[in-house]
């Protein structure tokens, strides 16, 4: 047996009243930004809800990353950045932060019961996966239906399983599911399987996995537990269940922007408008990452835009001292 | 070789020294045979132990020291319980060993414990002292999941806020499949609180205590 044990920093931190960047959201993007801030003597403070690295801990192996030529495990890479942000003086601290003014000068928020000032906020709070909104759905979750392969796998060992979505998030959790489950059925709603050929042939050589292209997924069964997902053929019409335990959906991300949604300009889509400085429309408020409109919501990118970000923020509040 | 890596353990020490305030006794619950986890508990536990002065760790044999087991209502292991100098239990409680992502939640609630507070907001913990009647919060993790540790932080801090009355307990849902199959856990973290309300994923502790208030609600009813 091996294990792993994470050591990331205990959330007891002695807030300050007032900082000069508080970065919503300590995935690559904050952390990054958090590295450069703290580099350049802003006293600097990442907001995280969850674990170091956001997203990125629920991917078990990133490949594409450069700099790990053998690939890296997501939450490990997470905790590295984390580490080094705080090396230079980032602090963290893990919860939600509350009754945000952005609007005000300088920014106001509570974190954990304490009121905190601040002069410039960058959000960088990312996505979250996107729903199938279909029958079923919100009822079984929890109960079969699952967005996180890593947290849900070990509870389908022996069993069978639906991905939906063949993009490269859907493929890859795929491959890993399969150290529990005895067989998975990817459904892609498109004739064509969008992930990278490298994981598609990873998975179709566990001999274990298939991939149904072409189908819409209707609804998904059970009462009180996941025992099946209804689809239909998009060409002929026809529909099937496919008996099932569990169902992982991998259908694309949406941001987390509900709580800006009245302050900051989004996009139709939900996600974040800035200008080429990663400014938003509030003075002192800057957006980068997963979450800003265009993003090609990979983790190299978010490293760069938080690095953008920083940049920008230093030379503004330089401006102003 | 140890189970923590040298560079880990410099950081824990270096945590524990800032933070931490009086003593903390660590309860391990165990037994010898058919418990494939405790040996590795007893290890971390042993290693973590050594990284303070201010820390103690004292092992139980559960079939052996079974009046103890009964005093803090241990019937499953590895268990581990948190004391602080006077002896005095918050409720801590975890199930299965504290590995992965719920190795920070031993240590945050460690630190906690030993300067006898949370970081749970005054408001919150006000609404929590006031509750008169005993609650049990279950929360089922697996040790893989990134947004656990919110789950049993929160669970963790509201017992912390009443430890006469609130029992918070950690369980690793792969040790312990007969407990995630009662309880249909299927998807973590998954909370259960007096056996009535249940919820999935992490919530802001707002949210959380809502929930427990609610449970106690239902029990009245």
């Amino acid at each position: 047996m091996e294990f792993s044990f994470s050591v990331s920093a205990p959330t007891k931190v002695d807030l300050a009243e007032t900082y000069d960047l508080v970065i919503i959201g300590g995935g690559p993007t904050g952390l990054t930004a958090a590295i450069y801030a703290s580099r350049a003597k802003l006293k600097t403070l990442v907001v995280e809800k969850g674990a170091p690295g956001g997203l990125v801990t629920t991917t078990e192996w990133i490949e594409n990353y450069p700099g790990f030529p053998e690939g890296v495990a997501g939450p490990e890479l997470g905790r590295a950045m984390q580490e080094q942000a705080q090396r230079f003086g980032t602090e963290i601290f893990k919860g939600q932060p509350e009754n945000i003014n952005l609007t005000s000068n300088p920014k106001e928020m509570t974190l954990g019961g304490k009121k905190v000032t601040v002069r410039a906020v960058i959000i960088a709070t990312g996505t979250k996966p996107r729903k199938l909104n279909i029958p079923g759905e919100a009822e079984l979750s929890g109960r079969g239906v699952s967005y996180c392969a890593t947290c849900d796998g070990p509870f389908f060992a022996g069993k069978e399983l639906v991905a939906v979505g063949a993009g490269n998030s859907g493929v890859q959790e795929s491959i890993f599911l399969l150290k529990y489950a005895t067989r998975i059925t990817i459904v892609e709603y498109l004739p064509t399987i969008q992930a990278e050929k490298i994981l598609v042939e990873r998975f179709n050589s566990t001999g274990k996995g298939s991939f149904l292209l072409n189908h819409e997924v209707l609804s998904i069964e059970g009462s009180d537990k996941v025992t099946g997902v209804k689809v239909r053929d998009r060409v002929s019409g026809a529909e099937t269940l496919i008996p099932c335990a569990g169902v992982f959906v991998w259908i694309g991300l949406v941001p987390q922007t509900d709580e800006f949604k009245d302050i900051l300009k989004l996009d139709k889509w939900g996600y974040v408008e800035v200008d080429s400085e990663l400014r938003t429309n509030i003075e002192g408020v800057w957006a980068a990452g997963d979450v800003i409109s265009g993003a090609t919501r990979q983790i190299a990118a978010a490293v760069g835009s938080g690095v953008t970000a920083a940049m920008s923020v230093e030379h503004k509040l330089s401006q102003q001292s | 070789m140890g189970m923590l890596k040298e560079e880990d353990k410099q950081y824990i020490r270096e945590q524990f020294e800032g933070k931490l305030v009086g003593q903390v006794k660590i309860l391990l619950f165990t037994q010898k045979l058919e418990c494939e986890y405790c040996q590795p508990t007893e290890e971390i536990l042993k290693e973590l132990s050594e990284l303070s002065e201010l820390l103690t760790l004292d092992v139980h044999n559960l079939q052996i020291d079974s009046e103890d087991a009964k005093q803090y209502n241990i019937d499953k292991v590895p268990a581990i319980i948190l004391l602080d100098e006077k002896d005095k239990d918050y409720g801590i409680r975890f199930f299965g060993i504290p590995s992965g992502y719920e190795f920070s939640s031993l240590l945050a609630d460690i630190i906690d414990v030993s300067n006898g507070a949370s970081d749970l907001a005054q408001e919150l913990v006000a609404k929590i002292a006031g509750i008169q009647e005993p609650v049990d919060i279950k929360v089922f993790v697996t040790p893989t999941c990134p947004y656990c540790p919110g789950a049993v932080r929160a669970a963790h801090k509201i017992a912390i806020a009443n430890p006469g009355m609130i029992k918070a307990q950690m369980i690793e849902s792969t040790e312990f499949p007969h407990l995630a199959n009662k309880y249909a856990v299927y998807g973590v973290p998954k909370t259960v609180i007096n056996e009535r309300v249940q919820f999935e994923g992490a919530m802001p502790d707002q949210a959380v205590v809502e929930q427990v208030l609610a449970a106690i609600q239902v029990t009245d009813s």
